[in-house]
């Protein structure tokens, strides 16, 4: 049972991180990002590479997988963030569909669709990291910084800029704020920080392949976003957690049918999305920090009026 | 007229297929007094404002702000040179509490640490606290924009402007709407501000503000400056009358 939970509490970890990047650019920002899962995967892919033909260090793996990352981020955003929001949905739905294939047809970096195998234990300052509770508490320290910085930047000048540019992008423009490049820079970090998340699986897992990182993955990552609640510290954190542990607890219900848990399980979580979009459009943590119904009320009236 | 010329609109247009919104406009925005833009709905008043402030690029003439020209400026860039607008849908930075929406205005820096260090930061401060009690939001500080009602609503687009260090405020139908005390108070506001030096241009419907506010009118119809002068010799000449109240009836 120790091991389970030590696992769990691992994969939720590299988790919230996803989560809690996505919901920078989505929930602060008000950019939709389709290509999440692509930025983990490049990040995974990048540290197991390093990992493999050059150094086991994990930080030097962490830096080339968040800068690699932070490039190819920056490739996309720079064209698709100077027009409209919808423009940038369809930008990185096309990225990740693209990191899909090369994922998948680069076979002497990716494997192909048999992936990466035998990756090796990471060492941090010479020392090797082994056995999972070790790596949980990698996983956790490293969960405990991205939330620090994310905090940190959303309080700051900066954040407050993101949050103006995404209530109204014109006025942002007209009080002398840099829209474009802000939002280049803000899916810049949320990428380079989603490479951490990559690396992280890649050394845990000792193997990677495709199926981690395909739209599908995306879209779960955004509904941790939305269901926890986007633009709160808190929601991605509560999201993440429930749609992990969602599953396993839907193990526990002896009346429901072992093969088709999965099924159930995607029901689920397509009502639970409905569900809070008409009743907490600001996800759970919107709902248990405010009053809901002030709350509804204002969000839809945001939606009415939003420049 | 002695003041300074600080703003030139030269032979200036903008054509939305074969729509005039602003024809061949030349006017001066001078320092430190009021113009009105006055016209009918749809005379290209807020276009006007649009090709100033670089969130529409003219077809045909030049904008000058201090001799250089704006031309192909980018709105944030304008904005730094010293020239603040409002919207007449406000665009409030709705999910920010009322304290946010002016801090964020008066942060230059996009990033994570401001120039000046804690005496700035202190400064500033000062400046959000003597902003929320001009406009009476003090006791709104944390309340969200959207959470707020429609003349508190009109304050805050108003100290979001108060809160740049803008020499020109354009702005965009500022007191509409506004009950009699509000009115007052936002008037007040304005004359006071223009009286250390803040160069006004707003384009408002309600004569009333108009006349009480304005040093000089500019009437626009149909995309053209038909005048530019005193309120009264403007507001008296019964060809502008006709357009207007006949517009305004249809």
């Amino acid at each position: 049972m120790l091991a389970y939970l030590v696992n769990l509490t691992t994969l939720v970890a590299i988790n919230v991180i996803l989560a809690v990047t996505l919901n920078f650019v989505i929930g602060y920002a008000g950019i939709f990002s389709l290509a999440h899962a692509a930025f983990f995967g490049i990040g995974a892919y990048a540290a197991a590479y390093v990992a493999m033909h050059f150094t086991t260090d994990f930080l030097a793996c962490v830096a080339v997988a968040m800068v690699l990352t932070g490039l190819v981020s920056l490739a996309l955003a720079m064209p698709a963030l100077r027009v409209r929001g919808e423009y940038f949905v369809a930008a990185s739905l096309g990225l990740q569909i693209l990191a899909v294939t090369v994922f998948t047809e680069w076979k002497s970096v990716t494997g192909g669709i048999g992936g990466v195998v035998g990756i090796p234990s990471p060492t941090i300052f010479g020392r090797p990291i082994v056995g999972t509770t070790a790596f949980m508490v990698l996983a956790l320290v490293c969960l405990a910084i991205t939330l620090a910085i994310i905090a940190a930047l959303v309080r700051s000048a900066f954040g407050r800029n993101l949050k103006a540019i995404r209530d109204s992008e014109s006025a942002a423009g007209a009080f002398g704020k840099q829209v474009a490049l802000i939002k280049t820079f803000s899916v810049v970090i949320s990428s380079s920080l989603a490479a951490v998340a990559g690396a992280l699986y890649a050394f845990y897992l000792s193997f990677i392949n495709v199926e981690s990182f395909t739209l599908d993955t995306s879209v779960l990552i955004m509904a941790m976003v939305i269901i926890g609640g986007a633009g709160t510290l808190a929601g991605p954190i509560i999201g993440a957690v429930l749609l992990l542990v969602l599953p396993s607890a839907l193990s526990y219900l002896w009346f429901l049918p072992p093969t088709e848990i999965g099924s159930i399980q995607q029901i689920l979580y397509g009502l639970a999305l409905v569900l809070l979009m008409i009743f907490y459009p600001g996800g759970l943590a919107g709902a248990l920090t405010r009053g809901a119904g002030k709350d509804r009320q204002g969000d839809r009236e945001a939606g009415a009026v939003k420049a | 007229m002695t003041e300074k010329i600080l703003l030139e609109i030269r032979g200036l247009s903008m054509r939305f297929g074969g729509l005039r919104a602003v024809d061949d406009v030349t006017m001066d925005l001078r320092a430190g007094i009021v113009t009105a833009l006055v016209g009918p709905n749809g005379a290209g008043k807020t276009t006007l404002f649009n090709l100033i402030t670089g969130h529409l690029a003219p077809t045909e003439g030049d904008v000058t702000w201090r001799g250089a020209s704006l031309l192909g400026k980018p709105s944030w860039m304008i904005a730094r040179n010293g020239i603040a607008r409002s919207f007449q849908d406000l665009r409030l930075f709705t999910h920010m509490t009322v304290e946010e929406n002016i801090l964020t205005v008066m942060e230059r820096s996009s990033w994570l640490w401001q120039p000046g260090g804690s005496s700035r930061r202190h400064a500033q401060r000062a400046k959000v606290e003597e902003i929320l009690d001009a406009v009476g939001l003090a006791d709104k500080r944390e309340v969200r924009a959207i959470d707020l009602a429609y003349a508190e609503r009109k304050f805050l687009s108003l100290a979001r402007i108060m809160a740049t260090d803008a020499e020109v405020w354009l702005l965009d139908e500022p007191a509409s709407g506004l009950d009699r005390g509000s009115y007052e108070r936002f008037c007040a506001l304005l004359r006071a501000h223009v009286d250390r030096g803040i160069t006004v241009c707003l384009i408002e419907h309600n004569l009333d503000i108009v006349i009480s506010l304005s040093d000089r009118i500019a009437f626009l119809d149909q995309g053209r400056l038909l005048a530019d002068g005193e309120p009264q010799s403007v507001l008296n000449d019964p060809h502008l009358s006709s357009i207007y109240f006949g517009e305004r009836a249809a």
